[in-house]
């Protein structure tokens, strides 16, 4: 869902047009529409970068960690993994919601990392290195749009 | 409900794309859009009472369908045609901002011929009303507007038909 598609649903909860503050948002978020086209290009156009760089960081930090572990195809999955991720931080940077985040990459996260016996700890600290990388790759306008849907991962582990 | 952008993400997601090519260039095209979109819908937000007023003046005041044996009266079914004619007005005005008609089927269309033609109600002088409200729409926000608002509205007509 997008900001667009929440507004719209919270105003047909309450059977009226939008409200003006709702007017604002929405064009406070078109307005931004070019910053998140670029953002969203940067962060495709550079995952493997910020997979790869946000990886030497986080083993520098925490060498014991399944995708540091010698065995190259956990560490291509996890890595797989971290992709993804930083795909669904770029969806909602185009979205200006956190939903496809939510929806595709967080709920049942923790059930499926736990059942892989991946500690979520090393997860939190691998996806503040994502983080850390995006953020020096991208403007301080579109990290400003970026950075909170990367908080939100981390704090989601 | 789906908006354009939920449109252009979820087949995207389903490849594990990030959005690019012409995906991209659609939404670009959208964003390109917004404003106008958004001071539509504030337009016609703020002027809607008026807007159906006029749309009624326009369409079906004058005719037979006020007059006693006709469809808006008395005027517990004139009030009933106001607040539909309402319903469209706003549920169009949602579709325009999302650039997406799914709200319309949804939430409007989905069953609306059965409860019409079981209220007995007659569809043609609805759609009268619908064409006239697209004028009025149009002399409301402008052209450029007026046509964004006319693929909704004219879906709503396409959908009663």
């Amino acid at each position: 869902m997008s900001i667009v598609a929440k507004v719209i649903a919270q105003s047909d909860m309450s059977d009226r047009f939008l409200s003006s503050a709702e007017l604002t948002q929405l064009q406070d978020f078109f307005n931004k529409g070019g910053v998140r086209i670029s953002a969203a290009q940067k962060l495709a156009a550079n995952e493997q970068k910020i997979v790869d760089q946000g990886s030497k960081q986080f083993w520098s930090q925490c060498s014991n960690t399944p995708s540091n572990s010698g065995d190259s195809q956990k560490t291509a999955l996890c890595q797989r993994d971290q992709g993804w991720y930083i795909r669904l931080v770029s969806y909602c940077v185009l979205a200006g919601n956190s939903k496809p985040l939510e929806d595709i990459g967080l709920d049942g996260m923790r059930d499926m990392y736990t059942s892989l016996q991946v500690p979520l700890a090393n997860l939190k600290l691998a996806m503040r290195c994502l983080k850390s990388v995006a953020m020096g790759l991208l403007t301080s306008e579109e990290a400003a749009l970026a950075g909170p849907y990367f908080d939100q991962l981390i704090r989601a582990f | 409900m789906q908006d354009t952008i939920t449109s252009l993400i979820n087949p995207a997601d389903e490849k594990g794309q990030y959005l690019e090519g012409n995906r991209l260039d659609q939404l670009k095209k959208y964003f390109q859009t917004g404003n106008l979109r958004v001071n539509a819908a504030n337009k016609i937000g703020s002027s809607a009472a008026s807007i159906i007023s006029q749309t009624v003046e326009k369409s079906l005041l004058y005719g037979d369908i006020t007059l006693p044996g006709g469809n808006m009266y008395p005027t517990r079914r004139y009030a009933a045609c106001l607040r539909d004619l309402t319903y469209f007005l706003r549920y169009a005005t949602y579709a325009m901002l999302a650039a997406d008609t799914s709200i319309l089927d949804e939430r409007v269309l989905n069953g609306l011929n059965d409860t019409y033609s079981s209220l007995g109600v007659p569809i043609e002088p609805i759609i009268q009303a619908l064409q006239a409200m697209k004028e009025v729409v149009t002399q409301r926000v402008g052209t450029e507007a007026g046509q964004e608002m006319d693929v909704y509205l004219d879906h709503i007509i396409n959908g009663l038909k």
